[in-house]
């Protein structure tokens, strides 16, 4: 293992608190808590569990299938087993797609069709992760990507599944065209200049008007981006945020809670030659914060303080990676957690956010992941959180193995009372009558959807609770 | 947050097993790219499903072919990595998030990841 001088010197400053505490301290810093109780893996049916990728969603789906075509699909959707719920990555942590009907993957539905000028054809089962090198291939990018690439397209439509950058809209905002396989066995093209309605319903709908089969994605010509990190005092990014965020074509940051720092990510446009983004290391930044937790817990001045020893190097020198934007814009993931994020106006971002930092730093000692905070441009689609003006993002993520109630009990209420509307696969306790009061166009969508799915076929029970309630 | 020094040195601090265990090392990155099933309908299901961490350095995830990281986890016994890859565990999520695997095939996507396949 190749340790360089400045990670010497965190290791000669933490290893001081260590030695300190001696093996008890050790043992006490390496401590992981037990894995979550699992469900059986398979029911008294004999059918096989699925669970979401944090674990806390689960079903016994009767039927799994991976149509091969569009008229397969279209079968599908008329014949199987009831509620047909699509799945890609399941990275929601919203209970969206467990079904005791048909689980239907697009798996075998991917690939970039064909490219067009500015725009690409997509099948929606195309992970994000692999359109970005398909693009490439063809000197074309998606104008931005979100932090995970795992899931599919047409889950990251269904959802709003989004970046960051002030000008640049959630991925869904840059569909200019889809195909829609609905209940009745018909394939229906939407754009904005045929069936404009539906296609203003469709591109975020959770999988309750009908199966995105494809969609067609306006794209940039592929650039390289200049990525840049670096840790700072938290109130010095939240003086620097919006200025950050009208200069950087990407700017997000995350609040490191119990540190009084901030680590900030920015990405622009480069001609400069690659330099390549060194292997992902943040799995092994959260170990460390959550060593402070289980050593300092006990008290946030001592907690800070250790940390602002071990970081103190960290704040005077960036990070910096120049390469295609697909490859720096997402990260690995491999550390499993839960999340709540909400959209609030942009002009209230800020303020909810030193409130999270705050309630959370006084109510919850065992929270130690970052808190990520992006921005959005606006779009117009009838259920996306976008809708209406430019919003900022707050996401609080607990470790998959911790409580994560306390999300809904202090969390939520300062993001609503923000005016935030809850990212559509994130953690949310919303019924239908709040989201009725939080888009304009609820109704409308409401009667789309009845007249494509009279019988409701493609809703499971958390559907049916907030589109039937 | 990819904070390199930082997170290396943290490591050295809080987990004294990350200081050991090198060993022959996994596959080359040209390597990690091509390996895939010789079936080609588990070749699918490993692309879809696998490969996205089980051939990505730094993913967390045993690489294929990584015979070093697989021989303690090989040394639980099929069933339980079998178990484990149907309701997740530790970074690995519940079924590799494969939407149609079936208990045979997370046995045979195991093995060829093991690169025991003729166990």
């Amino acid at each position: 293992m190749k340790v360089s001088r400045r990670a010497a010197l965190f290791a000669a400053g933490a290893g001081a608190v260590v030695v300190g505490a001696g093996a008890v301290g050790v043992s006490v810093a390496e401590y992981d808590p037990p894995e979550p109780a699992a469900p059986p893996a398979t029911d008294a049916s004999g059918h096989i569990v699925w669970r979401n990728w944090s674990g806390i969603r689960h079903s016994y789906p009767k039927s799994r299938v991976a149509p091969a075509s569009e008229d397969e699909l279209a079968h599908i959707l008329k014949t199987g087993p009831a509620p047909i719920r699509a799945v890609g990555a399941g990275h929601s942590f919203m209970p969206l797609v467990p079904t005791d009907g048909t689980l239907l993957s697009l798996d075998a539905l991917a690939g970039v069709t064909a490219v067009d000028g500015d725009e690409a054809t997509v099948w929606a089962g195309t992970r994000l992760g692999d359109l970005g090198p398909a693009l490439a291939s063809r000197g074309r990018a998606m104008a931005n990507l979100p932090d995970i690439n795992k899931q599919s397209l047409g889950g990251a439509l269904g959802t709003a599944t989004h970046g960051t950058g002030k000008h640049l809209r959630a991925i869904h905002g840059d569909v200019t065209a889809l195909r829609l396989a609905t209940v009745d066995g018909n394939i229906v093209d939407c754009s904005k200049d045929k069936n404009p309605d539906l296609f203003d319903a469709a591109r975020v709908s959770l999988g309750s008007l009908g199966i995105v089969v494809q969609a067609r994605l306006k794209t940039i010509p592929s650039r390289r981006l200049h990525r840049r990190v670096w840790l700072e005092p938290f109130e010095e990014t939240l003086a620097a945020a919006e200025q950050r965020w009208a200069t950087h074509r990407n700017f997000e940051f995350y609040a490191v809670p119990f540190t009084g720092l901030a680590a900030n990510i920015t990405h622009d446009e480069t001609d400069e030659p690659a330099r390549p983004r060194g292997p992902e290391t943040d799995s092994q930044f959260l170990e460390a914060l959550k060593a402070l937790r289980n050593l300092f817990s006990f008290s946030n001045p001592v907690r800070r303080a250790a940390a602002r020893l071990l970081l103190a190097s960290s704040e005077a020198n960036p990070e910096e990676a120049v390469d295609d934007g697909w490859k720096l814009l997402s990260t690995e993931r491999p550390v499993r957690f839960n999340e709540m994020e909400f959209h609030l106006p942009a002009n209230a971002q800020l303020a909810a956010l030193r409130e999270v930092v705050e309630t959370i730093e006084r109510e919850r000692h065992d929270v130690f992941f970052p808190i990520e905070t992006r921005r959005i441009a606006p779009d117009d689609a009838w259920l996306s959180p976008f809708q209406g003006g430019p919003r900022g993002s707050i996401a609080v993520h607990t470790y998959y193995k911790d409580e994560y109630e306390f999300l809904f009990q202090l969390i939520e209420p300062i993001l609503r009372r923000h005016g935030g509307r809850p990212h559509w696969g994130k953690l949310n306790s919303l019924k239908g009558a709040d989201f009725a009061a939080l888009y304009p166009r609820w109704k409308d969508f409401l009667a789309l959807r009845r007249s494509l799915d009279p019988d409701g076929r493609l809703l499971n029970d958390y559907l049916k609770g907030i589109f039937l309630a | 947050m990819t904070l390199d020094a930082l997170t290396r040195a943290m490591v050295c601090i809080v987990a004294v097993a990350a200081l050991s265990g090198c060993g022959s090392g996994p596959p080359s990155a040209a390597e990690l790219a091509a390996l895939k099933p010789a079936d080609g309908r588990l070749a699918g299901l490993y692309e879809h499903s696998c490969k996205a961490c089980h051939a990505t350095p730094g993913s967390g995830a045993p690489l294929v072919h990584d015979h070093d990281a697989w021989a303690p986890r090989w040394a639980k016994g099929l069933p339980t990595l079998r178990d484990h890859a149907i309701l997740g565990f530790q970074a690995m999520p519940a079924g590799g998030q494969c939407a149609v695997c079936t208990p045979t095939d997370y046995e045979r996507l195991i093995r060829f990841m093991a690169d025991q396949e003729d166990k």
